[in-house]
């Protein structure tokens, strides 16, 4: 088997051709991007070299804090992306939702890189941390879309919920229906992808490994793990996440505290 | 005779840098009773019957129900028996059926006879539904023949106090003297105790309510 072929820094550069294409793009049509995609071009250099640094440093370090606190900064920056995305200020989510991810996030982590892969030991960094980054990745999109849709509907609902209260019903049957819309949302873009992996499209992981030079079936036993690591996770957190924040956003009378969309 | 309802020294701000909506509110329900509560808009006519169905929190004061503080009865429980019903009628995506029985589905009610068709159908004749079937598309109802729904909704869970809010801000006149007709027969003959908040002049034609007006912040009876 071939190993990859390295990428020299003239090669990379060369690379700039097609962000060149971009910024002639934004300017004849006056899109107004070109600052953004020169910010989004330096960052992606930036961030990815500083990236490689660190992971060079813990893969040669050998040490599991440093493995396992590099997993909590990733999940502590995925919930401020969910935080920035969801924009909810009346209802306390982001402790419980961050407590959460790390709980869930991790136990799939160790399930799949320990038990399925059977990595010695299971926080080997080469294989945690990638797969971690997976789960944590995809599931922080899945998450901010279910909560995102469960505050849109208890506000725009708010008329149903408390007529559903006052006939009786506990919090959790006043909000049954939005509870379930809010997962299901959350877990459809993972489960369309079960649908179309392979057939539209390439996923990056199973891509990476092929131009790294490994055997195409074997990556392709990675990337089916992959996709069902994401699909539970996405289902594990989201089932978690939304049950508490559901519960927060019900006051001591099990009253509804966001006011009508 | 004990109250039923007591709201003792009874005040309420949206948070605690604001000015207070209403402050240092009395008032005793007693069992069959008719309460209209009048105030221009924006006085905190609805905010006062949410408080004591548990929908909003409280700031300041008591309010009993057969005296126990509320906030010592299980929302349920409480609501079950002092039921709120909404300015605009909720109806979920189903029938007229449906709509009238989900209720009987929550853990709290489960108790609860669940009535037959032919008992229904004799309660839309008097909610002056005759002619809507029990299979009918509650959504395809008009405003006044929802909030008719709801009203019966509510009845079928034999609650001790009603709690209107503007029940008639949204219905023409012929729809909102039906749903009157139909509040003052509930208390009249089912001696169902009623407080009603309103800013219309509306007066009940054959029972003498006790009326208060909510205006600077207290509530006094007229």
């Amino acid at each position: 088997m071939n190993p990859p072929l390295d990428i020299s820094l003239w090669q990379l550069l060369l690379g700039l051709v097609f962000i060149l294409v971009a910024q002639v793009t934004s300017l004849v049509y006056h899109l107004g991007l070109n600052r953004d995609i020169s910010i989004g071009t330096l960052r992606t250099f930036a961030q990815l070299f500083l990236m490689g640094y660190v992971l060079s440093f813990i893969f040669g370090s050998d040490n599991v804090w440093l493995t396992l606190g590099v997993f909590g900064v990733m999940v502590v920056s995925a919930s401020f992306i969910i935080k920035g995305r969801v924009r909810e200020k009346s209802v306390p989510y982001i402790l419980p939702t961050v407590l959460t991810m790390f709980a869930s996030y991790f136990a799939t982590a160790v399930f799949v890189s320990g038990v399925i892969v059977g990595v010695e030991p299971w926080w080997e960094p080469r294989y945690f941390l990638p797969l971690g980054g997976m789960v944590i990745g995809n599931s922080m999109s899945a998450l901010a879309i279910a909560i995102e849709r469960l505050f849109s509907e208890l506000r725009q609902q708010k008329n149903m919920v408390e007529t559903r209260l006052c006939l009786g019903a506990n919090y959790r049957e006043a909000s049954q229906d939005i509870f379930r819309n809010a997962i299901s949302a959350g877990m459809i873009p993972s489960i369309n992808a079960m649908m179309g992996v392979g057939l539209v499209f390439i996923p990056g992981m199973m891509a990476g490994q092929v131009l790294a030079g490994a055997d195409p079936l074997q990556a392709v036993r990675y990337q089916i793990v992959i996709m069902l690591m994401l699909v539970g996770s996405t289902a594990l957190t989201s089932f978690v996440t939304i049950r508490i924040v559901r519960r927060r956003c019900f006051g001591k009378g099990e009253e509804l505290l966001l006011g009508s969309g | 005779m004990s109250s039923l309802i007591s709201l003792e020294h009874l005040g309420f701000s949206y948070d605690s840098s604001s000015a207070p909506l209403f402050d240092d509110v009395n008032l005793e329900i007693s069992r069959g009773d008719f309460l209209l509560i009048r105030g221009a808009s924006g006085t905190g006519k609805s905010t006062l019957l949410r408080l004591v169905c548990r929908l909003q929190p409280h700031c300041r004061g008591r309010i009993l129900f057969k005296g126990r503080t509320v906030e010592s009865i299980p929302p349920a429980e409480l609501r079950r028996q002092v039921l709120y019903t909404t300015q605009l009628p909720a109806m979920m995506d189903g029938t007229v059926r449906a709509n009238l029985l989900f209720p009987f589905s929550f853990e709290s009610n489960r108790e609860k006879a669940v009535p037959p068709d032919d008992a229904l159908r004799g309660m839309l004749e008097e909610f002056y539904l005759h002619d809507i079937p029990l299979d009918h598309h509650a959504l395809n109802l008009s405003v006044g023949q929802q909030q008719r729904v709801a009203l019966m909704r509510a009845i079928l869970q034999k609650p001790e106090v009603i709690l209107f809010d503007e029940p008639t801000s949204a219905l023409d006149g012929e729809s909102a003297s039906m749903v009157f007709r139909i509040i003052e027969h509930l208390n009249r003959d089912q001696q169902m105790t009623v407080v009603m908040v309103t800013h219309s002049d509306y007066r009940p034609e054959r029972i003498t309510p006790a009326i208060y007006l909510l205006e600077h912040r207290k509530l006094r009876r007229l």
